[in-house]
């Protein structure tokens, strides 16, 4: 369900911003770094559905928070002639990672449990059909 | 389903849709600036090139401003030069005109002489004293025959042949005398009571005074050498 989310509204801000007007150079630093923190609130967000403690005010708050927040220190270490960007990309980075790790995980664990739980459904199958031959050997006998 | 979940997919979809539309934008830009080379230089190697331009430019300024000059010193000189040689020019055109090397033409009068047929003929004395009362009235320029008449010129008669000589040159009745100047002054140079005009016609030769607002003289056409003057 919430694939089906992602996937369209991937599609169809694919389409927009391809048909967007452009936007000066000199801004394109920063429209990355807001980039970088979305993308790290939405893994965030996956991640938290996963977990099921999902908050929508956080959320939201995280996405647009983020965003502006380094946004605002880029334009403060040009400003100071530090690199600060620098440092937001290398935490967003991380966080983005520790996220796919968790939903990695998740769906790894959900994946081996269902092949478990098929692999003992058919054992426990033959297990059955072995006892019931038995069975009817013994009454056979 | 929950309403909570919903508004959690709904926020999740809208949340990716932001996303991409950004991303989008941003790559559009990303790779507009490829094509120009200058994302591959850091802000600072551009800031560096950037004074470096503005130095050379305020090099090349000078430079220009200094080559402006030294192109309105020029200007200025030659303009000056051109004075100068025109004021030469000028002076030449005069001495030359002074000089009767050059042909000239103006308002003035022609006297014709012709020696009467009977007595004695014209002189070169009668000339020498016409072309002399020509130059006090202020003639600017005299002709007799067409030998200009210049101041190496000579007015003689050759008694061996009976004929006058104008720079050298025989000439022959009727001696026409062309000169440039006031055409009253110099008429009444030559009439009038005891004038030699008068005094030529008692003596039974024939002279015309004609007035003529165009008279042209033709330069002298020999050469002007100085041997001693040093």
């Amino acid at each position: 369900m919430i694939f089906i989310a992602i996937l369209i509204g991937c599609i169809l801000g694919a389409i927009l911003g391809l048909n967007a007007p452009m936007i000066s150079y000199t801004y394109s630093s920063y429209l990355a770094i807001a980039i970088i923190a979305a993308l790290d609130s939405v893994f965030g967000g996956i991640a938290s559905v996963i977990k099921k403690n999902f908050d929508l005010k956080i959320f939201i708050s995280g996405f647009f928070g983020n965003a502006i927040l380094a946004i605002l220190l880029t334009i403060l270490g040009q400003k100071l002639n530090v690199d600060i960007y620098l440092a937001a990309i290398v935490v967003f980075v991380w966080r983005m990672f520790m996220n796919l790790g968790t939903i990695r995980r998740y769906y790894v664990e959900k994946w081996t449990d269902i092949i478990k739980e098929k692999a003992s459904s058919k054992s426990k199958k033959n297990n059955n059909e072995k006892e019931e031959k038995q069975g009817k050997e013994q009454e056979e006998k | 389903m929950k309403k909570g979940k919903i508004a959690m997919t709904i926020t999740i979809g809208i949340a990716c849709f932001a996303l991409v539309t950004v991303m989008m934008m941003q790559f559009k830009v990303v790779n507009e600036t490829d094509i120009t080379a200058i994302e591959d230089m850091q802000e600072s190697e551009l800031k560096t090139q950037l004074a470096n331009w503005k130095t050379r430019y305020e090099e090349i300024d000078a430079q220009y401003q200094e080559v402006a000059q030294r192109i309105e010193e020029y200007k200025n000189d030659e303009e000056s030069n051109n004075e100068a040689s025109r004021l030469v020019q000028e002076e030449l055109e005069q001495t030359n005109t002074l000089l009767g090397l050059t042909d000239v033409h103006g308002e003035g009068i022609v006297i014709t002489l012709k020696s009467g047929e009977d007595g004695a003929a014209i002189s070169a004395d009668d000339l020498l004293v016409i072309v002399n009362a020509l130059k006090f009235a202020g003639a600017e320029a005299i002709s007799i025959n067409d030998e200009r008449i210049v101041n190496t010129t000579d007015i003689v008669y050759i008694s061996a042949g009976s004929f006058i000589k104008v720079n050298g040159q025989r000439i022959l009745e009727p001696y026409v005398i062309k000169v440039i100047g006031n055409q009253s002054h110099m008429e009444s140079a030559v009439t009038g009571t005891g004038g030699k005009v008068e005094e030529l016609q008692t003596l039974g030769h024939t002279v015309t005074i004609e007035k003529d607002n165009d008279i042209t003289i033709g330069k002298y056409n020999g050469e002007i050498e100085t041997k001693y003057i040093e």
